[in-house]
């Protein structure tokens, strides 16, 4: 009886085993092609200018050396960069999480009459450019601000608040600009929670919080995670926002690696710079790994 | 004004007898929008360690009225006591109810033990007395030694046991049960059954237990309430329930049955087609009715005179229209002159096996035959 049942898989097995590859090499492609060509291939090149040597004036040589590398970490203007970009990065995905996750809470649970077009309303943003965006938080943020504005003439201050040319502005601006992203990776990561698990946990004598705790917490972990990578490397990688709302007083990795590519000419100190982020997204990513292997 | 009612329920509840109500629904009412009843006035009261069964088709109030006892829905009206104690307006996590899914809802992240500890951990319970509790509730649903296993990784059944085992380690003063083998096949479902009514009585857990499935409600449960659009259509024994439906739907819904339309002639007489026959119509003397007789009640003889047969026993002629074989019985679709009788013979029973086309007998007992007026 088993013999008989289990036969049938094994001859139609070579069929298909046949079949998939060549559909499955298709498929996969284009995009591998694209993303060796526009990514592996400049990314080794990268690595190479990083080691080598260059005459003042961004002359490159030819000759291959570690002191771009050994330059930067014995400055300590980059280590204040990498901790300020540190800072930035988990300060700014903390806060962006604490914003997203009630709003993609709801987004899960409300009614699916209305939720396609709430769910487009949290991503609506992304239709306009972040550059846009944070210069219409310029025009909110600065000291002739409409914020700043309203606070004056209502007499709840004597003299602008500082928010933008500082940390503070940077802050406000990132945080805006990826909620979207980071609300998407939440309810993206939502499948699994489901409200039969929270009245379970109720029945069983756990209160809100303790059902927040226990229950809807570790069964949303794989979304936050999500969420918190990608907003961890895109707020480390950005480089606009920081550069305006900072006004060239906010120093990060991303800001001094444009600096030295384009305006210092320093090719190879740029190269260095941008493989030690590669090497802490890395990290990032092999922490996301650990926690998702974790909560799976 | 309580101990003189249950002066009066206690003759009344055969089955019960010196039982007091441990649960009591009293009017429980749910109420959506302006006025769609969704549960309507519910009047319930269930004798401690005792297991009632709420059965009726989807969309009946069961499983609304299973989730206000567990406080998981606000009731719009009534009350609802425990052993005394009023929980109608407790949160879920203050009423020291265990309960059990349909799709078990057991937390994926947690194991089985962790999965079963949940409630004790809520309940303060010390790690060395938790795991010996857990350890024994495993044992009790027969799964020792699974504590390490993930939900995920267990098959249906035993994620089933799993689940009860979770709901009864807590020691709650009642155990609800929300369709909790309409996920199982049917063999292991059968095993369920007897499973699952055998912890319930060892415990002497006072429980209830939704079902749209007749044949766990009259096998598992002391008492079974049939609902119908919001409403207890009837309570009873589950023999009450068969032998003496109170009500056309209870008759339809409970077990296979012929419904007939007749014609009440006189008290304890209805007119179905061109016979008359006797039979109980409760006091009714006239008007339209349904006449109600299980498949299973009629005997089936080779065509003989009428006037052989008892004065006893009703008795139709008729001819078989369809013979339908199903392994433990075969059924017989039988024309009465207008009607159609469906009516069970056991293969066992050997006795006569009948062609279709061939004309016959059908006899059955007076009071075999339900009339409810229409």
């Amino acid at each position: 009886m088993a013999a008989i049942t289990s036969s049938v898989p094994i001859a139609e097995a070579p069929a298909s085993r046949r079949k998939f590859p060549f559909l499955l090499i298709a498929l996969l492609l284009p995009m591998a092609i694209i993303n060796f060509v526009a990514f592996v291939l400049p990314v080794i090149r990268l690595g190479m200018i990083s080691f080598i040597e260059s005459r003042s004036g961004g002359v490159l040589t030819n000759n291959y050396t570690l002191e771009n590398y050994a330059d930067f970490f014995t400055d300590s203007f980059s280590i204040e960069l990498v901790s300020n970009s540190l800072l930035l990065g988990f300060g700014v995905t903390l806060i962006t999480l604490c914003c997203a996750y009630p709003i993609a809470l709801f987004l899960h649970r409300v009614s699916p009459k209305w939720r396609n077009m709430l769910f487009v309303i949290t991503v609506s943003p992304l239709l306009v450019s972040s550059v846009v965006r944070t210069y219409g938080w310029m025009v909110i943020l600065g000291d002739q601000g409409v914020f700043n504005g309203i606070l004056m003439s209502s007499g709840i201050i004597d003299s602008p608040l500082r928010l933008t040319n500082n940390t503070l502005g940077v802050f406000i601006g990132m945080v805006e600009v990826l909620i979207p992203y980071m609300a998407l990776s939440l309810i993206a990561g939502f499948g699994r929670l489901e409200n039969v698990y929270e009245e379970a946990a109720a029945s069983l004598g756990a209160n809100s919080w303790t059902r927040f705790r226990r229950v809807i917490l570790p069964l949303t972990a794989p979304g936050i995670a999500l969420g918190c990578l990608l907003c961890f490397v895109l707020s480390i990688s950005s480089f606009i926002t920081p550069k305006l709302l900072g006004g060239g007083r906010v120093f990060l990795l991303a800001t001094e690696i444009y600096d030295q590519a384009v305006i210092q000419l320093e090719w190879p100190t740029a190269a260095a710079i941008s493989v030690i982020v590669l090497i802490i997204f890395g990290l990032a990513l092999a922490v996301y790994s650990r926690v998702v292997k974790r909560f799976d | 004004m309580q101990t003189q009612e249950l002066r009066q329920e206690t003759p009344a509840a055969e089955t019960n007898t010196g039982d007091q109500a441990f649960l009591k629904l009293k009017g429980i009412t749910k109420r959506y929008g302006a006025d769609y009843m969704a549960v309507d006035d519910l009047d319930i009261d269930v004798p401690k360690g005792k297991l009632l069964g709420l059965l009726g088709p989807s969309g009946c109030g069961k499983t609304t009225t299973l989730r206000m006892i567990a406080g998981l829905l606000d009731i719009t009206r009534g009350k609802i006591t425990i052993d005394g104690d009023d929980i109608s307006h407790k949160p879920p996590h203050k009423r020291d109810i265990g309960l059990v899914f349909q799709n078990y809802a057991l937390f994926p992240h947690m194991t089985v033990a962790q999965n079963v500890a949940f409630g004790l951990e809520m309940r303060g319970v010390g790690r060395t007395e938790a795991r010996d509790r857990v350890e024994e509730a495993l044992e009790m649903v027969r799964l020792p030694g699974y504590g390490e296993r993930k939900p995920k990784e267990m098959s249906g059944g035993q994620q089933q046991r799993v689940a009860l085992a979770r709901a009864l380690v807590i020691r709650p003063r009642l155990l609800l049960l929300d369709e909790p083998l309409s996920n199982l096949d049917a063999k292991l479902r059968d095993d369920m059954r007897i499973e699952i009514r055998e912890i319930q009585q060892r415990l002497q857990i006072t429980t209830v237990f939704v079902t749209h499935d007749q044949v766990e409600a009259l096998t598992m449960c002391d008492l079974v309430g049939v609902m119908h659009r919001g409403k207890l259509a009837q309570l009873g024994t589950p023999e009450d329930i068969y032998e003496r439906p109170e009500d056309l739907f209870v008759a339809d819904f409970v077990g296979r049955t012929n419904i007939l339309d007749g014609e009440i002639e006189a008290l304890d007489r209805v007119r179905i087609g061109a016979s008359v026959y006797p039979c109980n119509t409760r006091g009714l003397t006239a008007g339209k009715a349904k006449a109600a007789i299980r498949p299973h009640r009629i005997s089936l003889t080779p065509s003989r005179d009428r006037s052989l047969v008892s004065m006893a026993t009703n008795a139709a002629h008729g001819k078989v229209t369809r013979v339908t074989y199903i392994g433990d019985v075969v059924q017989y679709d039988i024309d009465i002159g207008g009607n159609t009788l469906t009516t069970e013979v056991h293969t066992a029973s050997a006795g006569h096996s009948f062609q279709s086309g061939e004309k016959l007998l059908c006899e059955w007992k007076p009071q075999d035959m339900q009339v409810f007026g229409s």
